[in-house]
């Protein structure tokens, strides 16, 4: 059991090398979380230091504090204490006075920490699999089966002492000695791998020339399979044992990725070699850092799985687009983040045009367009570019929102998502302003500055090239393309909301004009007032015509003049607007009107959600004839409301359709499923879509039996999974599924025959049981009876009997990524919910526990959660959050509380037993210490505490004596100003100007920064006022001008950041890590090679492994 | 007891043989009852009776049995009484003791069983004609036996050929042999139910936790692995054979001998391959340096 303790144990040394800016350099903040530090010294002088966590806890004292505003106040402020783009950091150094004011030449420091990792909550995460043995037996075992792996996520200060900041950036030395059966993969190139004395172990070391923030520094430990890319050898990738050749096949196409973004860019990768890294329980799915990118070794596939392979096609593209923007340029402050995230979303976006095909992207367009709005209708606004003019509150530019914007580290991981939507949309609208050809050049002209930057020598303001600003953005598109592209950021970047439309129209015959009525919706929640040009397309008998209209003020009418006069000529074919010539039956229109159908912004250059109307007719043209996916699409939707004969008939003519594209197809069959559900009564022939299934997919001689799998052509898979999933909606005239269907449904399943195929058929068997669940009703039950397999319904019973078959046979032959049992859970809750089987969580849990496959966690969770609602049970509801709280995996406990969220067991708004005082103190405790370790975790459980309790104190609690008061217009309560003075300590109260928000600049601060810094309670409660007060002026302003901001930066943190070096030694079979960071500026300074040796032989404890001494040459050797 | 054997003989049987067979067993039942009421029973229950005679009739039996065995070793066709001497004397019984024994003076006289015909064998069903010997074998020579046994008479069904049908029984079997499968794993061992009351009706195997899930679940099954092969059996890498350069590299360093038994090879290590491909430069490929020997430890 001790050798457990040593499994997760990382021991490091950090070295730091700073060029001050500033002469009254005496203290160097850091960020560092979780570590133990033993010593620091600067430049071999024993420096004092100071270690502090606001975050930790985030209220402390208090007892009576309830409320969600205070929380995310504090919350703020807490992370604000400690942001390093602000200069501060949990770790204050105080530089030793012999080192200080040593006349005006400013003198390298260097730093040396050494420091230590005891089970590390977050930053780093082991994987220790359960396997029994001693060491030996371990030792002898490492070879073929995976015993250990390591990775590690995003948040460095977790595992490091850094500058925790995408601003900061120096180059890097990085050594990590671990067992030698294990591989250690980090940024940068490897330079040469080493046997420690003993042989037992290695050391890996990497160079990293490029200047790189410590956020994209990032490593993996794991007993490695390694796969040289066959098309480009300086590609690596790694994954578990065991899964080689599921690699090879997911990796066999990264080289045209790679093919593609250099060419659309014409610039080459910027790093002298990439690695993929794919493991287990990773945090998210995809994560970039310089030069390698891990992901979840979920993402492998072999090459008879057709589901997984666009998936994880996209998840590798968006890995390297952020490669070149997140990685190698990175982004100025917070508030430029949407920039970089925009340009990797559209570059992303152009290789899924290219790749997927125009189709697939515009239905991509259109399918994220339709989840920001839905989002920011829902929750409010997603605001792009924050700015904070002071430190006010009141300036809190999102007040809609639970949670502050203006850190990353308080987002909601789900508005986080919206953020990078939204920040790739509005990178399109950029495009349709400016060509797709200035927008290539614009970020050409980026990265060619970007990686002339980075061959420089340090110089003070060179490196800040490969930092992004909105700004300097905004300036270089103004320059390459010469345009105002400001009322179009002022609109979407630096506003929040978005625009709904609703349209109608009328046709005036005796002027032959349409006048088209477009109103909109700007005053309720998550929506703005759009002014501006809007495209409108009208299909004529004559041919379509594209026509600008101009949004304004006051103008809701438009009148559009037409072209032809109605229908004089009528064999004539009807030219589209891709030039196609089609005959149509024109015998379902007004004879009157020569308006086919009538679109709305087609090209989506709007950021908006449009409520059309038109005839029932002109959807149904619109579907048939309109060549754009995403119109046909919106008229399935449009024709959900139509439940006619002439709509079935459109619906089941595109269904045919082999030309249509796959997607409008499937999304036409539950179209189909609801237009039939409408008009049951008047239903005429076989259940909707069956003589098409039989048609497509069953055997000519025997009509009731499908033929053998062939899934060679994609488009009718898909279209055979989806179908018997939209039939087994049907209902009939009792609301129940028909039984032809069901029988229909056995069938499929029951001649299913996979012999012959190339394919693997998880995902359709998978889709099988999904359509069984749907084919459920609820049971009809007497007297509330127990439910007993003698009184189970017929059909039923022939149901539970298939999938308690498949999922018995999953535990013999389980499916690829036991999607089978994925689909076999959902069913036994759906069964359960409906009466059907006596409602029970056991089966749930034990599918849920750790030692499953993630999906069927994921899935076992959702029926947990489902049943925690249904119930109200309290004790599921506290397994669930114990789950929250220990789980091995970082995903699920973010997952579970994600899952509560959107199904959740009680709102603010209902009344339920399980709201109770308990709850509250449980959940709120989490929030405020028990998630310091996993910032998304943190803000999931603000999420949730939101979802249940609402912002203001939880009506279960007691009222505390005056502790809140209730500003009813603002709807929210407030803390009780008369109990604010007694938060402040008198001291930090009274300099309230000098304190830490500016840094390093400011000496006389220096006694109350120390003394206070142990109180982070009087820390945080001085920063809530700073917040509460008005501005100071010329405090904090960076967000105005960009080049001022950078200034600002280099004077507080590059006098920080110039030389980064760090050892860590990572006990057991993964071991030690030396990291070092170093400048080429160097030599610039003059220093020689041998004196900026980031490791001097007097270190103690740890013994010195080979250390390269030749930093200098290795400067250079990038260039191949 | 003696109305139990009337009774039983009163019964009417049908065939002869069936007959025999019952009177004989009578008498055994008779010689059974008396060895009881010679050792002082005066009842014995049925079934006790029962099981005796079932003892002494797979005596009598295995001593026929083995006697027979004596002679036929002995080339002979009748069992003679000195094979039945040997049979008892094997079966561990001593053979002094059996006059003695015969002329006690309690035993008891039982009448002999009456006569009955032994069963007539019936005769084999015969099939089509005899044939009778060809001029060239004597007569004397045994007859030809039946026809069946020799002559081949062809028999077939028309084969299924109807699709439907085919489709129908491979789909039935295959769902039978799945569910027969099922069950049975998850009569083994451990199950879940989804009701409380029954527990075999729809039985689930237990869900079970593994060490390292990912792996079957990502990883195609041995039966789908074979299907693939069939498709691309052209690429399989060997990235395993480095192992072996890793240890040949070492071994010259005298003192890591004992640390390169436990240095387990992984891919890490340089393969042969990729320094005979000069093409492939890959850092992660390279060997593993040794440490400098720049100071003692």
């Amino acid at each position: 059991m001790s050798n457990e303790d040593l499994y997760h144990k990382v021991v490091g040394y950090v070295e730091l090398t700073i060029f001050p800016t500033v002469v009254n350099l005496n203290r160097i903040k850091l960020n560092s979380k979780q570590c133990r530090i033993y010593r620091v010294r600067v430049n071999d002088l024993e420096a004092p230091f100071l270690y502090n966590d606001p975050t930790l806890e985030v209220c402390h004292h208090e007892s009576k504090q309830r409320n969600l505003n205070y929380f995310s106040s504090a919350y703020t402020a807490a992370v604000s204490a400690v942001d390093p783009d602000a200069g501060h950091g949990e770790l204050v150094i105080k530089v030793p006075s012999e080192l200080w004011k040593q006349g005006d030449d400013l003198k390298v420091l260097k730093v040396y920490i050494e420091f230590s990792l005891d089970q590390p909550k977050g930053g780093l995460h082991f994987v220790v699999p359960d396997v029994e043995g001693s060491m030996a037996e371990r030792g002898a075992h490492v070879f073929g089966s995976c015993d250990e792996k390591m990775k590690i996520f995003s948040c460095h200060r977790f595992w490091f002492p850094c500058v925790d900041s995408y601003s900061e950036l120096c180059t890097w030395k990085l050594e990590f000695t671990v067992d030698a059966s294990m591989v250690a993969v980090s940024c940068g190139d490897l330079v040469e791998t080493i046997y420690t004395h003993d042989m037992r172990k290695k050391t890996f070391h990497y160079i990293l020339p490029i200047p790189t923030a410590a956020p994209n520094i990032s490593l993996a430990v794991g007993p490695f399979e390694i796969l040289v890319d066959p098309y480009m050898h300086e590609v690596t990738h790694f994954c578990l044992p065991q899964l080689l050749p599921l690699l090879k096949h997911s990796m066999s196409f990264l080289h045209e990725i790679f093919e593609f973004y250099e060419e659309i860019l014409t610039c080459r990768y910027p790093y002298s070699c990439f690695k993929t890294v794919f493991v287990d329980e990773a945090y998210v799915q995809v994560s970039s850092y310089a030069s390698m990118s891990i992901f979840s070794t979920n993402l492998l596939h072999s090459a008879m799985i057709i589901d997984q392979t666009p998936q994880t096609r996209r998840c590798l593209a968006q890995a390297l687009a952020q490669q070149f923007f997140g990685c190698f340029i990175s982004r100025m402050s917070w508030a430029d983040e949407w920039v970089l995230k925009g340009i990797s979303g559209y570059i992303y976006g152009l290789y899924l045009k290219k790749t997927f095909g125009v189709n697939e992207y515009r239905h991509w367009i259109k399918q994220e367009l339709d989840k920001i709005v839905e989002y920011e209708l829902k929750m409010g606004g997603v605001l792009l570019h924050p700015t904070f003019s002071g430190g006010k509150e009141k300036d809190n530019p999102t007040p809609h929102l639970h949670f502050s914007i203006k850190h990353p580290h308080t987002l909601s991981w789900e508005y986080y998502k919206m953020f990078q939507c939204k920040a790739h949309l509005v990178m399109r609208l950029i495009e349709n302003r400016i060509s797709m050809e200035f927008m290539l050049q614009v970020f050409n002209k980026l990265l060619s500055l970007a990686s002339t930057a980075s061959s420089q020598k340090y110089q003070s303001h060179m490196w800040s090239q490969m930092l992004l600003s909105t700004h300097a953005f905004l300036k270089s598109i103004s320059n390459v393309s010469g345009k105002d592209i400001g009322p179009l950021i002022k609109q979407w970047v630096d506003q929040s909301g978005v625009v709904k439309f609703f349209g109608s129209f009328a046709f005036n015959r005796k002027r032959n004009v349409l006048e088209l009525e477009i109103r909109q919706d700007y005053t309720s929640s998550g929506t703005q007032k759009y002014v501006g040009p809007i495209k409108v397309t009208v299909q004529e008998l004559d041919g379509s015509f594209n026509h600008m209209l101009q949004i304004e003020e006051n103008s809701l009418k438009h009148d559009i003049p037409c072209h032809s006069k109605s229908r004089r000529n009528k064999k004539k074919k009807i030219p589209l607007m891709n030039g196609e010539e089609v005959d149509m039956d024109l015998s379902a229109m007004d004879a009157d009107s020569p308006l086919l159908w009538i679109r709305i912004d087609p090209d989506m250059s709007i950021l908006r959600k449009v409520e059309f109307e038109q005839a029932d007719f002109m959807w149904q043209y619109q579907l048939r004839y309109e060549r754009d996916v995403v119109a046909q699409e919106e008229a399935i939707s449009a024709l959900e409301k139509f439940p006619t004969p002439a709509s079935r008939l459109a619906l089941t003519d595109i269904l045919e359709q082999e030309q249509c594209f796959y997607k409008v197809r499937m999304q036409a069959c539950f179209c189909l499923a609801k237009i039939a559900n409408a008009m049951v009564s008047t239903w005429q022939g076989p259940p909707a879509m069956k003589s098409l299934f039989t048609r497509m997919f069953c055997c000519k001689s025997c009509p009731n039996i499908v033929k053998t799998n062939n899934f060679i052509n994609f488009q009718s898979y898909f279209l055979q999974k989806t179908m018997p999933v939209a039939m087994a909606l049907l209902r009939d005239v009792q609301n129940l599924c028909p039984k032809d269907v069901l029988n229909f449904i056995l069938d499929l399943i029951k001649y299913n025959d996979n012999r012959k195929n190339k394919f693997s058929d998880n995902y359709y068997r998978a889709d099988l049981i999904e359509a069984l669940t749907n084919s459920l009703t609820p049971a009809i039950s007497i007297n509330n009876e127990v439910r007993t397999v003698d009184n189970l319904n017929a059909d039923v019973r022939l149901i539970l009997e298939e999938i308690t078959r498949f999922l018995n046979m999953e535990k013999l032959l389980p499916s690829f990524r036991n999607t089978i049992t994925v689909s076999c859970l959902r069913a036994i809750r759906q069964l359960q919910k409906n009466g059907h089987i006596p409602s029970d969580p056991s089966l749930f849990k034990s599918y849920a526990q750790y030692g499953h496959f993630v999906d069927v966690r994921i899935a076992a969770l959702e029926a947990l959660v489902d049943y925690t609602r249904v119930e109200r049970s309290s004790g599921e509801l506290q397994w669930l959050l114990s789950m929250v709280q220990n789980d091995p995996v970082h995903y699920v406990r973010h997952k579970i509380l994600g899952l509560l969220c959107k199904n959740p067991p009680f709102t603010k708004t209902t009344d339920s037993a399980l709201c109770n005082e308990a709850l509250v103190d449980q959940l709120w405790k989490f929030m405020n210490s028990g998630a310091s370790h996993d910032w998304r975790l943190r803000c999931d459980a603000v999420n949730l505490y939101y979802m249940l309790f609402g912002l203001t104190r939880p009506s279960c609690l007691p009222l505390p004596e005056l502790g809140l008061v209730l500003n009813l217009k603002e709807k929210k309560a407030v803390l009780n100003p008369t109990i604010k003075p007694e938060l402040g300590v008198g001291a930090v109260m009274d300099t309230p100007a000098s304190i830490g928000i500016h840094g390093f600049n400011t000496m006389e601060d220096e006694d109350i920064d120390m003394e206070t810094v142990h109180d982070s309670q009087a820390f945080i409660h001085h920063h809530l006022n700073l917040l509460e007060r008005p501005s100071t002026p010329g405090k904090h302003t960076h967000t105005h001008t960009h080049t001022h901001t950078h200034t600002h930066y280099i004077h507080v943190l590059k006098t920080l950041l110039i030389q980064f070096s760090a050892i860590l030694f990572i006990w057991h079979q993964i071991t030690t890590t030396v990291i070092s960071m170093y400048g080429p500026y160097e030599q610039a300074l003059g220093n020689s090679g041998k004196e900026k040796l980031p490791f001097n032989r007097k270190k103690p404890a740890k013994p010195a492994s080979g250390r390269g001494t030749h930093l200098p040459q290795l400067v250079g050797g990038e260039g191949d | 007891l003696g109305d139990n054997a009337r009774g039983s003989a009163g019964k009417a049987t049908s065939s002869p043989a069936e007959n025999y067979l019952l009177a004989r067993r009578r008498t055994l039942q008779v010689v059974v009852s008396a060895l009881l009421t010679e050792s002082g029973f005066e009842s014995a229950e049925k079934a006790a009776v029962e099981t005796l005679t079932e003892m002494l009739q797979s005596y009598i039996t295995e001593i026929g049995r083995c006697a027979k065995a004596y002679c036929e070793h002995t080339a002979r066709s009748v069992p003679t009484l000195s094979d039945t001497v040997v049979t008892l004397i094997e079966m561990g019984f001593n053979v002094d003791t059996l006059p003695i024994y015969a002329k006690r003076s309690q035993r008891m006289v039982i009448t002999a069983p009456p006569v009955t015909n032994a069963p007539v064998t019936p005769k084999a069903l015969s099939a089509g004609q005899k044939r009778t010997h060809p001029a060239h074998i004597p007569s004397h020579f045994p007859e030809f036996p039946d026809p069946h046994t020799y002559i081949k008479t062809p028999t077939f069904r028309e084969p299924v050929s109807d699709y439907q049908v085919v489709r129908e029984k491979a789909a039935t079997q295959r769902r039978d042999v799945e569910r027969a499968l099922t069950r049975f794993i998850a009569k083994t061992g451990e199950t879940q139910s989804l009701f409380k009351d029954d527990i075999t009706t729809f039985p689930l195997i237990a869900a079970r936790p593994s060490t390292i899930p990912y792996l079957s679940a990502l990883l195609p099954s041995e039966l789908e692995l074979q299907a693939l092969e069939e498709t691309d059996s052209s690429e399989q890498d060997d990235q395993t054979d480095g192992e072996n350069t890793a240890g040949n590299a070492i071994t010259d360093d005298p003192g890591a001998d004992k640390e390169n038994s436990m240095l387990p090879p992984s891919g890490v290590v340089p393969s042969t391959k990729a320094s005979e491909d000069n093409v492939i430069d890959n850092p992660y490929l390279r060997p593993v340096k040794k440490p400098k020997v720049r100071r003692k430890k």
